[in-house]
């Protein structure tokens, strides 16, 4: 992970550089962006409450919710975070806020429905671990130099396609031309460590959470259940199958899953619940 | 097969699980096949004679679907699975490759509940598939089809494959077989 990080400062960092030789106005362009993500920053937890339609909720109206957040909040150190509800059968927990004294912790209906308690609560350790672990300040960085990069992108478009009309500019329309490629490279590139970098705060997350809680199965049973893999596990008896073209079926071949990775924000499914599962071997024997 | 010794023993080192003494191996009946059709000499022949021979206990049933089972009982787990292999090898081997549908180990849990690890004398079948030369466990909760425990089955598949035995990857192969004889 701080691989990822060193590589994104150092792209970042040749790409600045880059932009002030070629006398772009990179102070008052970072300037917009900057104050875009510091608004969002610090708004963060109004701003989705207000986005996903999460209704906070009072102790007494979620006491069971209430109890499980503060447990979980007490072991982490950190005080009481705002609890809020999104009524939807979708399961999903999310957390945020910049620091632990303003996060807000909030789950579906649907997913309070349908896992145990001792699932919920691995998965409030989970959101909770990412305000711990202070993920929403990476995750702002990563999205300033993000935007920076598009609103530079979008820019520069604009400027070649007016500059290029115009016509009458004295050499300026190739050392946009090529600011613009650069832009371009850099972000598709930056995007890529950036999605890698959340990847890792996943599994960071997951990891905190299972030691919090001392019991990484629920977290991975949580998962299975939400994703609904376990699911796939069908209902039919093996002997229905037994005609002859039940022996064509190619074996179970790995299955190309492939470079859709490198586009995804959260690891596959099951590599968070095989880690998990792995984890919770060694936690419940001692390493081996 | 040997694989299946292996993460067995390994669990039961871990004291979660220990094997019961049976296991079976299950085809689609045919008289074309003339090893099927004398199958009991040909079981008498392959499992008693000939040095090494582990002389498992044999039953032949014909289940309520039309298959046949031939159920072995034998104390020692290793020679059970050997034997398993040993039939299958020999249906297989005599023209009923394409007869032959699944090997199944019975066995049971004895983890605790209280640690959350499997609940105790809960009963689970290690299903391999001759067809697609992998295991995956079966965990029945009833005898209607569909009447499973697919949670307590995804999790063991886990903890089957760390311990080196070949899982089905596609969940959806995972079918279960419900009122086996033994």
């Amino acid at each position: 992970m701080y691989f990822t990080m060193f590589m994104l400062g150092i792209l970042y960092a040749i790409f600045g550089l880059f932009l002030i030789a070629s006398g772009m106005p990179i102070l008052f362009v970072g300037g917009i962006v900057g104050v875009m993500v510091v608004v969002q920053y610090y708004l963060s937890d109004r701003l989705i409450l207000m986005s996903t339609g999460a209704k906070q909720v009072s102790e007494s109206e979620e006491p069971e919710l209430h109890r499980m957040v503060k447990l979980l909040a007490d072991r982490y150190g950190m005080p009481m975070p705002k609890v809020a509800v999104i009524n939807t059968q979708i399961p999903n927990a999310f957390a945020t806020g910049r620091n632990p004294k303003n996060a807000l912790v909030a789950v579906t209906t649907g997913i309070q429905q349908r896992l145990s308690e001792r699932e919920l609560q691995a998965v409030i350790g989970h959101e909770l671990a990412h305000v711990a672990n202070r993920d929403m300040r990476v995750l702002a960085v990563a999205n300033f130099l993000v935007t920076l990069t598009s609103f530079l992108m979008t820019m520069l478009f604009w400027n070649m396609l007016f500059g290029g009309m115009g016509g009458r500019r004295n050499n300026g329309g190739g050392a946009v031309m090529m600011v613009y490629l650069v832009t371009i490279v850099v972000y598709f590139i930056g995007q890529l460590l950036v999605l890698a970098l959340t990847r890792y705060r996943e599994y960071g997350a997951d990891h905190t959470g299972a030691e919090i809680s001392g019991d990484p199965g629920a977290l991975a049973d949580a998962l299975e259940k939400i994703s609904g893999t376990v699911n796939q596990i069908p209902d039919k008896d093996l002997r229905k199958l037994q005609t002859a073209n039940a022996f064509l079926i190619i074996p179970a071949a790995l299955k190309g899953e492939g470079s859709m990775h490198l586009f995804s924000t959260h690891p596959p499914l099951q590599e968070r619940i095989k880690r998990l599962r792995e984890l919770e071997q060694r936690m419940r024997y001692g390493v081996r | 097969m040997s694989t299946v010794v292996k993460a067995e023993a390994k669990l039961q080192s871990l004291g979660e699980i220990t094997p019961s003494r049976r296991a079976g191996v299950i085809y689609r009946n045919s008289d074309d096949v003339a090893f099927l059709k004398d199958i009991r000499t040909e079981l008498d022949t392959v499992l008693y004679q000939g040095v090494g021979a582990t002389k498992t206990a044999f039953e032949i049933v014909d289940d309520d679907r039309g298959m046949r089972w031939i159920v072995l009982e034998d104390g020692k787990f290793n020679d059970l699975v050997s034997s398993v292999y040993t039939v299958g090898n020999a249906i297989g081997a005599n023209g009923g490759s394409e007869y032959l549908i699944a090997a199944v180990f019975e066995l049971y849990f004895t983890g605790t509940v209280e640690d959350n690890t499997y609940r105790s004398g809960l009963r689970t079948y290690w299903i391999y598939r001759y067809d697609r030369k992998a295991f995956y466990p079966f965990v029945p909760t009833g005898e209607n089809e569909g009447d499973r425990d697919r949670p307590t089955e995804a999790r063991l598949g886990h903890d089957l494959r760390k311990h080196g035995l070949t899982i089905e990857k596609s969940l959806t192969e995972w079918m279960g077989l419900w009122g086996i004889p033994f």
